[in-house]
C-alpha cells in the first residue's frame, strides 16, 4: 500500500474532515421554523462593542429577551470595546464577523454599506418602519437608497450646567449670542470658568464646530463640506472661525491637555459654568457617587446666532444602530433568526429594557414608554424632537481619516492654541489634506 | 583625584573600609561633594522612574468617586481601599484572562525553544556551507517590524484552513482543538505560531552563540557511539544546554507576555484575548475610570515581576549569554 501522502493531499484529508465535523455540528438546528422573513429556534451571532458594564448588561437583557420571545434562538455575543472595535471595522467585517453587530449611522454607515460589508434590511424595515420618525428613518439608508440599518438609541449635544450654580449667581439662560457672551463676562468676572472645554483627545471640539456651522451656514452646507463637495477654503468656513473665536477667551486654561473626564469635573466641582457636550457627560456625574449633584446637571440647545438657520433648530444627536454583516460564515444559515433579531430591537420595549440599564442611550422607536424618563432625558426627548435637522457629530458625518488625529483634531487643536490667527492658512491645510486623502 | 588611590597602606582604610586588619576600628568614609553629587543625581533619577508605578498604585487604591470630587492630585479623603482590585477581578475576569495568556505562552516558549534549538544544533555542530548564511537568515528576521507583515498577515490567516477537531472544555473555557472556525484567523494556535515564528531568530541567535561553546568532539564521539542526529539533539546536546534554555525560557516567557499587538489584530473575539489587550475591556464608549484600569494594569504587571523574582538568575544569565564567542 503506498501510504505517500503530499502534502497537499493532508490539507484536503484535514479540510474534509473538519467539513464533516462541521456539517455534522450544524445538524443539530433542526428545530427551525421559518416564517417570511424571520425565523425562529436556531441560533445567531451578534458582535457588540458595549463594554461599559451597563451597557453590557443592557445588551445582555436584551439579547435573553429576545431568545425567550424568539423560540430559544441562541445568540452568541462577542464583546470587543468599543476602541478597539472601531479602529479593527474594516478588517472585522472583511474578516469572520458575526451575523449582526452595533455601529453607528451617518457616513460610517453608508461607507461600509457601499463597500458591500453590510447586508439591506429593506423587507425588515418595511415591517418596523411605521415605528420610527422621518429623521430616523433618512438616518438608516445607504448611498443606493437601502436600508441597511435599523436605529435604536442616540444621545444630543447640548450646553450643560448646574442648575444651583445658576441660581446661586441669578443666571438665566441665554438664547441668542449675545446674551450667551455677556454670560460668559459674567461668570469670568464671578471668578467661574465660563465654559469648559477638554480637547486633549481631539474629538471634543468638533461639537463645537458642528453647531457654530451649522447655526451659521446650515444643515445642507454643514453636511456638504463634511463630505468634500464644498472646500474647506469657503469664506463661509473662516465666518465660523471668526464666530467661535469670540468665545475661546473663555475656555478653560491648559484645554488640549485635560481628557473630557476632566472638564466633566470643573463642571461638577463648581469651578466652571458651561460644557458643550454629549449627554454621556452624566456618566461621569454619576461616578461622582453623589445623586445630588447630579440632579443639578441641566442643559440648554446652543444658542441662536441671528441666521435664517436658527429655525432649523439642528443639533448633534449621534444615533447608535444594529446592522447585518455581509461576510459571516454562518449569516446564510442565520438570516431568518438576525432578521428577527432586527425587528425585535426595533421595538419601544425592547429598547427601554436596554435603556433601564444603559441610562445615557435612549430609545428611538416611537412607541418606547417614555413616562419612566427622568427630566433630563425628557428634556433630551423633547429638544431632538423638535430639531428640524439632525447631524451624527463630526467624526461619524465625515471620512474618519479626515475627521481623525491627523486631521481635523489636530487642525482644530491648532485653531485653539491661537483662535485670533488669520485662519486662511489653516483653511488652506485642511484642504490640502482632503485633496491629498486618496478616493474611498 | 589621583592622590587617592596611591596604594600605600595608611590610605587603604579610607578607600576600602573592609580591608582586614581595620575591622576593629570605627569606619570613617570621607563625604565628598562629587559623591553627594551622585547620590543625589542618583535618588533623583529612581524617584523619577519610580513614581509613575507608586503613582499607578496610589490611583489604583482610591475609589473613583474621590478622585472625580477632588481631582486626581490630591489626598484622599474617603481613605484607600482594595475596592478597584476586587471589581476589576469580577468585572473585567482577570482569571480568565490569565489562562487565556497561558494557553498562548506555554505552547509558544516550548515550540520556540525546540526548534530554535534544532537550528542552532545543526548550524554549529555540523560543518555545512550554508551555516553562516542560515544564522544570517534567522538574525535578520529578528530585525523585521512586524506591523510591516501585518495586512498579507491578515489575508493568510483568513485563507489559511486549519482542522477542526473538537475542543477541551474546561468549565466556562473551551480551547478548540485547532480552529473552531476552520481558519488560522481568530484562533490561539494563530497566535501562538506567530509568536514562535517572531522568537525563533532571536532565540536561534542566542542558543547557537552558546551552543558553539560545545566542543564538536562531543557530537562525533555520540555519533561514534551510534548515536542519530536526533538523538545527540535530544540527549546529548540540550541537557548541555540547559541553562541557556533557562535564560530563553524566561525572556521569551515575558516578550509573549507583554504582546499586545498580535491579540489585538489576529483575534476577533473578546473572550479569547490574553490579559494585556484584555484590560481595554475596562474602557466603555466615552467613560473610563482610570483608577479601575490602573488596578487592571497592576495585576496583569504581577506574573512577570513574579518570573522575574523567582529566576532573577537567568534573567542575568540571559543578558550576557553568547556575548562572547567560543
Amino acid at each position: 500500500m503506498n501510504l505517500d501522502l503530499s502534502r497537499r493531499d493532508v490539507l484536503k484529508i484535514a479540510g474534509y474532515g473538519s467539513l464533516a465535523a462541521f456539517i455534522a455540528a450544524c445538524g443539530g438546528n433542526t428545530n427551525t421554523t421559518t416564517s417570511g422573513i424571520t425565523a425562529k429556534g436556531g441560533s445567531m451571532s451578534l458582535g457588540s462593542y458595549n463594554t461599559d458594564p451597563g451597557n453590557k448588561k443592557g445588551t445582555q437583557a436584551l439579547v435573553d429577551a429576545f431568545s425567550s420571545a424568539n423560540g430559544g434562538t441562541k445568540v452568541k455575543i462577542n464583546t470587543v470595546d468599543h476602541g478597539t472595535f472601531q479602529n479593527q471595522i474594516s478588517s472585522y467585517l472583511q474578516g469572520t464577523p458575526e451575523d449582526a453587530f452595533t455601529w453607528f449611522s451617518g457616513h460610517r454607515m453608508r461607507f461600509f454599506a457601499s463597500k458591500g460589508l453590510a447586508t439591506p434590511i429593506d423587507d425588515v424595515w418595511d415591517a418596523v418602519k411605521s415605528n420610527y420618525t422621518e429623521g430616523f428613518a433618512a438616518s438608516v439608508k445607504g448611498d443606493d437608497g437601502h436600508v441597511y440599518a435599523v436605529p435604536t438609541d442616540y444621545y444630543p449635544w447640548a450646553v450643560f450646567y448646574r442648575k444651583d450654580v445658576f441660581a446661586a449667581h441669578g443666571y438665566t439662560v441665554p438664547t441668542n449670542w449675545d446674551a450667551f457672551k455677556a454670560l460668559c463676562v459674567q461668570m469670568k468676572k464671578d471668578g467661574l470658568i465660563p465654559i469648559a472645554m477638554a480637547d486633549k483627545d481631539g474629538w471634543p471640539a468638533q461639537g463645537t464646530f458642528d453647531i457654530i456651522n451649522l447655526r451659521l451656514n446650515g444643515y445642507d452646507f454643514h453636511t456638504e463640506l463634511l463630505t468634500g463637495k464644498q472646500p474647506w477654503t469657503d469664506p463661509r468656513v473662516t465666518a465660523v472661525y471668526k464666530k467661535w473665536s469670540e468665545i475661546t477667551q473663555y475656555y478653560s486654561p491648559a484645554l488640549s491637555g485635560l481628557t473630557w473626564q476632566q472638564g466633566a469635573d470643573q463642571l461638577l466641582r463648581k469651578q466652571a459654568g458651561m460644557y458643550l457636550l454629549g449627554l454621556f457627560v452624566s456618566d461621569e456625574f454619576k461616578a461622582s457617587g453623589s445623586p445630588a449633584d447630579l440632579d443639578q446637571l441641566d442643559f440648554f440647545p446652543f444658542p441662536d446666532l441671528g441666521t435664517q438657520y436658527d429655525a432649523e433648530k439642528a443639533l448633534d444627536a449621534p444615533i447608535d444602530v444594529y446592522m447585518l454583516t455581509k461576510k459571516s460564515p454562518t449569516l446564510s444559515a442565520d438570516l431568518g433568526q438576525a432578521k428577527a433579531f432586527m425587528e425585535f430591537v426595533s421595538k419601544g420595549s425592547t429598547q427601554v429594557l436596554y435603556w433601564q440599564n444603559a441610562p445615557g442611550s435612549i430609545p428611538t422607536a416611537s412607541d418606547a414608554d417614555k413616562s419612566q424618563y427622568p427630566a433630563l432625558t425628557a428634556k433630551a426627548v423633547q429638544i431632538v424632537s423638535s430639531a428640524k435637522r439632525i447631524t451624527q457629530y463630526f467624526d461619524r458625518d465625515s471620512r474618519p481619516d479626515f475627521s481623525g488625529p491627523n486631521g481635523m483634531q489636530g487642525f482644530l487643536l491648532k485653531f485653539l492654541a491661537n483662535p485670533s490667527q488669520d485662519t486662511t492658512s489653516l483653511q488652506g491645510e485642511m484642504k490640502a489634506f482632503w485633496d491629498s486623502l486618496p478616493p474611498e | 583625584m589621583t592622590q587617592n588611590y596611591q596604594f600605600l597602606p595608611s590610605t587603604m582604610p579610607a578607600i576600602f573600609p573592609g580591608v582586614a586588619g581595620n575591622a576593629g576600628k570605627p569606619k570613617r568614609r570621607r563625604i565628598r561633594p562629587a559623591r553627594v553629587a551622585l547620590h543625589m543625581f542618583l535618588g533623583a533619577m529612581v524617584a523619577l522612574w519610580l513614581f509613575p508605578l507608586f503613582w499607578a498604585i496610589y490611583s489604583s487604591l482610591r475609589p473613583y468617586s474621590d478622585t472625580v470630587l477632588h481631582g486626581s492630585i490630591s489626598w484622599p479623603s474617603g481613605g484607600l481601599s482594595f475596592i478597584n482590585y476586587q471589581t476589576v477581578w469580577t468585572q473585567a475576569d482577570i482569571p480568565y484572562y490569565y489562562v487565556n495568556t497561558l494557553v498562548i505562552v506555554i505552547p509558544g516558549v516550548i515550540l520556540t525553544l525546540l526548534l530554535a534549538s534544532m537550528v542552532a544544533f545543526c548550524c554549529t555542530q555540523f560543518s555545512w556551507k550554508f551555516n553562516l548564511i542560515v544564522l544570517m537568515l534567522f538574525t535578520a528576521g529578528n530585525l523585521l517590524p512586524p506591523q510591516v507583515i501585518i495586512r498579507p498577515l491578515y489575508w493568510v490567516y483568513l485563507n489559511t484552513p486549519i482542522a477542526n477537531l473538537g475542543s477541551i472544555d474546561v468549565s466556562k473555557f473551551s480551547f478548540a482543538l485547532f480552529s473552531d472556525n476552520n481558519l488560522l484567523y481568530d484562533q490561539y494556535i494563530g497566535i501562538i505560531l506567530i509568536h514562535v515564528v517572531f522568537q525563533t531568530g532571536f532565540a536561534t541567535f542566542v542558543l547557537s552563540n552558546y551552543m558553539k561553546t560545545i566542543t564538536k568532539e562531543i557530537t562525533e564521539s555520540a555519533l561514534v557511539d551510534g548515536a542519530n542526529v536526533l538523538r545527540i539533539w535530544w540527549s546529548v546536546i540540550l541537557p548541555l544546554c540547559r541553562p541557556a534554555l533557562a535564560a530563553m525560557a524566561t525572556l521569551l516567557f515575558t516578550f509573549m507576555y507583554n504582546d499586545f499587538f498580535w491579540a489585538l489584530v489576529l483575534l476577533k473575539s473578546g473572550d479569547k484575548r490574553p490579559i494585556t489587550s484584555a484590560l481595554n475591556n475596562l474602557q466603555g464608549e466615552f467613560f473610563v475610570n482610570n483608577n479601575l484600569v490602573a488596578a487592571g494594569a497592576l495585576l496583569a504587571c504581577i506574573p512577570p515581576i513574579l518570573i522575574f523574582i523567582l529566576l532573577q538568575k537567568h534573567f542575568v544569565a540571559g543578558l550576557t549569554l553568547g556575548s562572547t564567542k567560543g
